[in-house]
């Protein structure tokens, strides 16, 4: 976050101000010592060479394994998967632009708090976002899925040309989206900027939607530019190649520059819609009738009053809705939607609970309340938040599914359940073991440090995932009893890991341990 | 002597192999206010979180109006008010629902005038339904005395309750602890401000490195001689 001098601050003999190229010099280098500052502070540093060892291990089996996967390069679907590429590549700009906006530019290297007492550059703040934006597991899953895809399309010889082209798309589509993050930040900023920002979503919206019931979206796919772009990855090393690896290059670098100015823009703006909520009047409502009842509103009022949330919810919650009717997903395929959305709504605060009341929780855990009740009213409010968010997108979806059957829907509704009790266990379950003291003011804000995030949003996706491809074989079977039955077995095992993790609650030395940690 | 109110004997905490507390002895009786003295670092505020419940003691006994913290920590929740030395406000809360949280869960009854004429007192009407993350770092200390004082608790604890407050806050918070006393209140305040701590409260317990190291009575510690004998007991 940048900061600025203060109106007491003196004029020195030698000026503060620095030329452009010396101030993007210093931007550059204060991005290395951010970097350097914050993995200092990972408390588990044996875990970092892993961490990128997986990703890197990862990364080379997306390039490789697929060659060896049946029907690569000789099979119609192989030839199917190279000539949606396009798409993907559109896909992938699209996804990176709105992941982007919603975290208000992206996310921060070091936080608003932390970052008060540095001379922070809004031009470091917009390097540091785009370091930070691949430790995103949509970022990943994107990246691998596109150069798998490449693997297992072309011929052997072609594939590193064109992996290089699909890492340098994926570079110049981040900053790219940056561009757009920061000119929609300056754009929410200024007066009335919040309903512009509504409107311009609005009209992208609506022009998607036309697109769509008038039958031209697949016309318009065939003709999007990046077709130019992969028809220079896919050849091979040869002159024209260079060239579409020259033009990613030029994207590259121009959009790093360019999205400085908008960045510079935002931060001299006052951040209004925190502002709105912090300096806004909250009408006084009745006294609700039970302890519970009380403790529920209390943590329902500290998410929904969180702009970091509210916009991840919205996101979440109308985006895989969107994409499964222009895609036009069918009921035994939407039960792949509820586990991608819990885990994302999760991952907005969840996975470290407790943070909701910041440095509150030292004068909460004073209070005459029973520790299981506390529990109880949390783990309630995050279910009900996944819940409400997976429904959206599921009543989204389902505008182009037609009606579905009863062992559809029962497929669909014990997948529901299943999913959000495994994530609401989850996330419980590590915000008791690894608490971190975040302030979630900042639209910008994360629960935990960027490199763990990765880490809980891989296992979130990896075990939702195999849920819900288990229930879309289920909701193919004719007899809706059947998925009730697989269900009972897995909530089962995700209720009893939810209430080991409510024990370690009960215990007063644990629950000190997370108090003090989170109000840190 | 009545029976005090706090009796602590023997504490230590230790979080992993740094000794916060190490072996202290606290009894503060009804009416009396005690004043917390000593540096960063000497285990005031760890012993006011033991004594709110939200550390367990490593050792030692903990007892508070009759109660063992180990077994009614609970119990002792219901009876003590604590105004924690950090923030101690949920940031997207407003002042009037802390107030309606505490009173739920304290099952108080006609609270609201009460609670309407403490905030007046410490000028916070106006913005009784804002979020408290707007708010400046007095602000949310004058709220914490608020919340810590509004169910007129047998034991108060007010750690830094005066940290970075104006004068008609530091004037409120006077008033709330002889109010207080006048009732026949406990109160523990953990300050740096030792001028303020000898206005407020009629003993001074001393810390040093986690064990104490001198109990007087405040005048003891008033003017320059006290100013002297305080600096002394830090070194």
């Amino acid at each position: 976050m940048p900061t600025g001098l203060s109106s007491t601050s003196t004029a020195t003999a030698a000026s503060p101000r620095l030329g452009p190229v010396t101030s993007a010099r210093r931007a550059v280098a204060d991005v290395g010592h951010l970097a350097r500052f914050r993995a200092g502070t990972v408390r588990r540093r044996a875990a970092v060479p892993w961490t990128i060892a997986i990703m890197v291990g990862l990364t080379l089996a997306a390039c490789t394994l697929p060659m060896t996967f049946p029907g690569a390069r000789t099979s119609t679907r192989a030839a199917e998967v190279l000539v949606l590429t396009p798409t993907a590549f559109a896909g992938f700009l699209l996804l990176a632009i709105i992941s982007a906006v919603a975290s208000g530019g992206g996310r921060e290297l070091i936080s608003r708090e932390q970052a008060v007492a540095f001379p922070v550059s809004p031009t470091t703040d917009h390097l540091g976002a785009l370091l930070l934006a691949p430790l995103n597991i949509a970022w990943l899953l994107q990246a691998w899925t596109l150069l798998g895809t490449m693997a297992y399309g072309l011929p052997v010889h072609l594939v590193p040309a064109a992996a290089l082209s699909v890492l340098l798309w994926l570079a110049a589509c981040t900053a790219l989206a940056q561009i757009v993050a920061w000119t929609m930040e300056a754009i929410r900023r200024q007066p009335h900027g919040i309903g512009m920002v509504r409107a311009i979503t609005g009209v992208f919206a609506l022009a998607g939607l036309a697109l769509q019931l008038s039958g031209r979206l697949g016309e318009m796919l065939d003709h999007v530019p990046t077709v130019w772009i992969v028809a220079r990855s896919t050849i091979g090393f040869e002159w024209r190649w260079a060239e579409g690896v020259a033009v990613e290059l030029v994207i590259l670098v121009a959009a790093v520059v360019i999205g400085a100015v908008p960045a510079h823009l935002a931060a001299r703006r006052m951040p209004r819609d925190e502002a709105r909520v912090e300096s806004g009047q909250f009408s006084a409502r009745r006294l609700p009738g039970s302890v519970f009842a009380m403790l529920v509103r209390t943590d329902r009022s500290s998410v929904w009053r969180s702009v970091p949330m509210r916009r991840g919810i919205a996101v979440l919650a109308v985006g895989p809705g969107l994409v499964a009717i222009a895609g036009d997903l069918d009921w035994p395929m939407m039960t792949i939607l509820p586990g991608l959305v819990a885990s994302g709504g999760a991952l907005l605060f969840g996975v470290n609970a407790w943070c909701l009341d910041g440095r509150g929780l030292l004068w909460r855990e004073n209070l005459p309340a029973r520790p299981g009740q506390v529990f109880g009213a949390r783990a309630y409010v995050l279910a009900e938040f996944l819940v409400a968010a997976s429904l959206a997108t599921i009543l989204l979806a389902s505008l182009r599914a037609g009606v579905p059957t009863s062992y559809e829907l029962s497929a669909l509704v014990c997948l529901l359940l299943v999913v959000t009790v495994q994530v609401v266990g989850a996330a419980l379950r590590w915000s008791a073991q690894r608490p971190f003291p975040v302030d979630m003011r900042s639209a910008r804000a994360t629960p935990a440090p960027p490199i763990v995030m990765v880490g809980y949003s891989t296992r979130l996706a990896v075990s939702t995932t195999l849920t819900g491809l288990v229930f879309s074989g289920l909701a193919h079977i004719p007899e809706w009893r059947v998925s009730v039955l697989a269900a009972v077995p897995f909530l089962i095992w995700s209720t009893w890991r939810l209430s080991r993790t409510a024990g370690v609650w009960l215990d007063p030395v644990e629950r000190s341990r997370v108090v003090m940690a989170v109000a840190a | 002597m009545s029976e005090p109110v706090v009796d602590i004997r023997s504490l230590h905490v230790r979080f992993g192999e740094v000794e916060a507390v190490a072996g202290i002895d606290v009894q503060a009786y009804a009416g009396q206010a005690t004043a917390l003295l000593g540096r960063n670092g000497a285990g005031k505020s760890t012993t006011m979180r033991v004594l709110a419940g939200l550390i367990p003691p490593t050792a030692g006994t903990v007892v508070v109006d009759g109660l063992d913290m180990r077994k009614d920590t609970l119990a002792i929740k219901r009876i003590s008010g604590y105004c924690p030395d950090v923030g101690g406000l949920i940031p997207r809360a407003t002042p009037w629902e802390h107030l309606q949280l505490s009173a739920r869960l304290r099952r108080l009854e006609d609270w609201e005038d009460r609670a309407r004429d403490l905030l007046e007192r410490f000028e916070l009407g106006d913005v009784a339904h804002r979020i408290t993350g707007g708010f400046s770092h007095g602000m949310g200390r004058r709220l914490s005395v608020v919340l810590a004082s509004l169910h007129q608790p047998k034991l108060l604890l007010l750690d830094e309750p005066f940290d970075g407050v104006d004068p008609i806050g530091v004037d409120a918070t006077m008033d709330v602890v002889a109010d207080a006393r006048a009732r026949g209140a406990c109160i523990l305040i953990s300050t740096h401000l030792r001028e303020l701590a000898i206005q407020a409260c009629t003993d001074v317990l001393v810390l040093r490195g986690g064990s104490r190291v001198a109990s007087v009575e405040s005048a003891e510690m008033a003017g320059e001689e006290g100013a002297r004998a305080y600096r002394a007991l830090l070194d």
